[in-house]
């Protein structure tokens, strides 16, 4: 039987893990040990994709032909869209479309096929380093992942070819991976605040079962926020006449993510930005404190949700046992901070707050494979569902954090005489009125017989799976007659579309295979150029002339396709320029040392 | 055109008079059991089966909390889907149904009110039926509370009227503490099968909406005192 994975797709970094026998484990890449994989798809070409650290690297030189934080969009139509999103990435449609779909050279890419890309980097790295084929996943979503959310990412799964067996929510995930080591009693809040959303659990353990009491969250809530808010200080304060260019906007991000990560350590960080074009370096200085006097009203928009949650599981805080960080942002100090003054206790950091949710789906998936009797996971369903009903008024059929699955019944009727037909439009969220909540899909339910308004009677059953995915029926009372409805989503892809881009993307799958071997062979072959062309003064007059033909032979093939000639050619400048490198590198450290000797001295 | 809420309707309930099915996997007759004493295939609850038998426990609705979220916990670890993801896709559905009834059956065991509510349906009765006025102790109390909260936001919520209010929310949850006290002597009464049944649901139905009234008004307050 194929082994179950865990896939932990991120708005940041994603990582894909599995059980070894018992214990849970993040695949690394063979070739850099690598367990985090950058969640960013670059298109340099219109027949070229980049996964990753390559595609990170390309985003300053193709910024809207690169996607990051594809995650943010999941699930969404354009209304959704922000004017600030419009600065960071092209849209392909019109603002009332019911997707978003990224405009890249000539073609329209949805956030799940963005999103599917980054899943079949994973599911080839565990291949490669685990020489067994991937098929069936766990994948994590944000616990506060509406409907249509999650639709969109079991879409993305199977765009890239797996089954996946389950969505799992990332704060559960966590505490699956931290609650093996910990008191296997009590009751625990899991703050998780990712690169693009906020999630707060609070669970309670009782001898291997994970229930959850309440969830809550923010999905468009991340550490991107604080990035985006230091790179406009950045652009205001350098760059003011370059605002509009999405070089510049990208490169000042760049700049503002790398100076919040050395801020976790530092009291103060230098901002510096080589702005595109120009060659020259901006900077800015920024200390920790004008950083967090920036940032605290986003750090504060998480405890909101924390204290609702709270109140729907009946709890205050000092019910709390443990507190659970999650999350890359979860390492900034002002977090913490504002944690351990809201629960009033110190959080726990044991694991790597960056893999514990993709240790936690392995977990899971050895739940789902048989291999883990020891846990079983009891959650909930974050946002409540209900139909919508005359006078635009939201029904409620299923409220929020009630433990999946579930299955709920309402019975409806008729508002007029002789009505024959019942437009259902099935919405989630917590307001009263339709227009303050998600919608979700809409269907017609058709055939019912001519009877006075209010006799008519229709059941309309939600059922929602352990994905927490809801599945809608509806059913005439009076005749039992169940009715096929033709659901069809507010937002993201339908099954007729994900079908066929399934199709094309199996053509494709060759070439897709072919684009990224190029893609590799010419990073490694342009990284082996630029070094050469720094030590070249150094060659003696015998080294030169097998090193410059070594040279040509490589600049002509990195203009062509042929990825299997770059990789050789590269391999063979490599050869021929070893033994000056390696004298460059004795010189370099004998330097240091002699350096090191007069520093001793004095 | 969007559909309007049906008003409930009284269900003939009563339990079903076929304890006896057969396994859907290997076609051995089984008595209203949750595996299949021959295969160990799960088996669908029995149809009819209510909340107490869907959980296993004896139907007292005075019923030990502990017990019930230990039995809770025990049915779980038998019938959820985790457990059947990779098995026939026959017990896949059955274990998806058989969690759903059970977590809705935990769900309104649990909560006191959600519990007496659903007793009272049990009894062939129903909290909307000859029962539409606030208690009448309640009455002015509603009132009162509606007067002062529309008070409090026209004149633009001072801190002296807030404090009012807090007041009040005090004397209306020490008020819902001591009716879901009676509720629970009322639970008792019922398990113990003295008095007269008829007199037991009527004050079983009176302590009910007294409950529903305070709760509704103390989220009414929350809310002004939240806003």
């Amino acid at each position: 039987m194929d082994r179950i994975f865990g896939i932990d797709l991120g708005t940041t970094n994603s990582l894909i893990a599995y059980l070894d026998g018992d214990t849970p484990c993040v695949i690394r890449d063979p070739k850099t040990g690598q367990g985090i994989l950058p969640s960013v798809v670059s298109f340099p070409t219109p027949d070229e994709i980049a996964v990753g650290t390559a595609a990170r690297d390309l985003a300053a030189r193709f910024p809207l032909a690169t996607i990051a934080s594809v995650k943010r969009f999941m699930g969404l139509g354009m209304s959704h869209v922000s004017a600030e999103d419009r600065q960071y990435y092209r849209f392909a449609d019109p603002d009332g479309a019911d997707i978003v779909r990224f405009q890249i050279h000539e073609r329209a890419y949805s956030a799940p096929e963005i999103s599917a890309v980054i899943l079949k980097e994973l599911k080839l790295r565990a291949e490669r380093a685990l020489g067994e084929p991937v098929t069936r996943v766990v994948i994590t979503v944000p616990a506060y992942f509406n409907d249509s959310q999650r639709q969109a990412t079991k879409d993305a799964g199977r765009l890239a070819g797996l089954e996946v067996l389950r969505l799992l929510n990332e704060p559960t995930a966590a505490a699956l991976a931290y609650g093996l080591d910990q008191r296997n009693q009590g009751t625990i809040a899991v703050y998780d605040f990712g690169g693009g959303t906020f999630d707060i659990s609070i669970l309670k353990l009782h001898e291997g079962i994970f229930q959850v009491l309440a969830t809550n969250g923010d999905t468009r809530l991340g550490g991107d926020d604080l990035d985006r808010r230091i790179a406009t200080r950045l652009l205001e304060r350098i760059a003011a006449d370059r605002r509009g260019h999405p070089d510049v906007v990208q490169a000042c991000i760049r700049a503002a993510e790398a100076a919040k990560i050395h801020l976790t350590d530092a009291a103060e960080a230098m901002v510096q930005v080589r702005l595109p074009g120009l060659n020259v370096d901006a900077s800015m200085p920024l200390t920790r404190a004008e950083f967090e006097s920036a940032v605290s009203d986003i750090v504060d928009r998480t405890l909101g949700p924390c204290q609702q949650a709270l109140k729907d599981a009946g709890l205050t805080r000092s019910d709390i046992d443990e507190v659970v960080l999650v999350g890359g942002s979860t390492r900034v100090p002002l977090v913490r901070a504002r944690i351990e003054e809201f629960f009033g206790r110190r959080p726990h950091l044991d694991l790597n707050p960056e893999e514990v949710v993709a240790l936690g789906a392995a977990i899971q998936a050895g739940v789902l494979s048989g291999r883990r009797t020891d846990v079983l996971l009891l959650d909930v369903v974050p946002l409540s569902l209900g139909i919508e009903t005359v006078g635009g008024v939201m029904e409620r059929i299923i409220e929020r954090n009630t433990t999946i699955p579930v299955i709920g019944r309402q019975e409806f009727t008729t508002f007029v005489d002789n009505q024959t037909a019942v437009d259902f439009h099935v919405l989630q969220g917590e307001r009263e009125l339709v227009k303050d909540n998600r919608s979700l899909a809409r269907f017609k339910l058709r055939g019912i017989a001519p009877l006075p308004a209010g006799v008519p009677r229709i059941e309309v059953t939600f059922m929602i799976d352990a994905n927490g995915i809801l599945n809608v029926t509806a059913r005439d009372q009076r005749t039992g007659r169940e009715h096929s409805i033709d659901v069809k989503p507010s937002y993201g892809l339908s099954d007729d579309i994900v079908e066929r881009m399934l199709e094309e993307s199996i053509d494709h799958a060759e070439e897709d295979v072919a684009a990224r071997l190029l893609i590799e062979a010419r990073n490694d072959g342009d990284a082996l150029l630029r070094a050469t062309h720094k030590q070249l003064a150094h060659a003696t007059a015998e080294e030169r002339p097998p090193i410059d033909a070594a040279i040509a032979r490589l600049d002509a093939a990195m203009q062509t396709s042929d990825y299997n000639r770059i990789r050789d050619l590269t391999e063979e400048l490599n050869q021929v320029t070893t033994p000056l490198a390696e004298r460059l590198m004795d010189a370099s450290i004998k330097e240091a040392l002699e350096h090191k000797r007069v520093e001793d001295v004095g | 055109m969007s559909p309007t809420p049906a008003a409930p309707v009284e269900r003939a309930s009563g339990a079903s008079t076929a304890s006896e099915t057969n396994c859907w996997q290997c076609g051995t007759a089984h008595p209203a059991a949750l595996f299949c004493a021959a295969c160990e295939s799960i088996q669908p609850f029995a149809p009819g089966s209510d909340y107490f038998d869907i959980l296993g426990i004896p139907r007292r609705v005075s019923l030990d909390a502990r017990e019930l979220e230990q039995r809770y916990f025990e049915l779980s670890r038998r019938v959820h889907p985790d457990l059947y993801q990779t098995g026939p896709s026959q017990a896949r559905i059955i274990s998806l149904g058989n969690t759903a009834s059970l977590n809705r059956a935990f769900r309104t065991l649990r909560d006191p009110l959600e519990r007496g509510l659903y007793w009272l349906r049990l009894q062939g009765d129903d909290l909307s039926r000859d029962n539409n006025q606030v208690p009448a102790d309640l009455a002015s109390l509603v009132f009162e509370i509606q007067e002062q909260l529309e008070n409090f936001r026209a004149s633009g919520r001072p801190p002296a009227v807030r404090d009012e209010l807090r007041q009040t929310r005090t004397e209306l949850t020490t008020r819902r503490d001591h009716a879901f006290k009676e509720l629970h002597d009322n639970f008792i009464e019922w398990d113990a099968g003295r008095a007269d049944r008829a007199a037991l649901t009527q004050e079983l139905k009176s302590i009910l909406s007294t409950i529903k009234y305070l709760r509704t008004l103390i989220r009414d307050l929350d809310r002004e005192l939240e806003g």
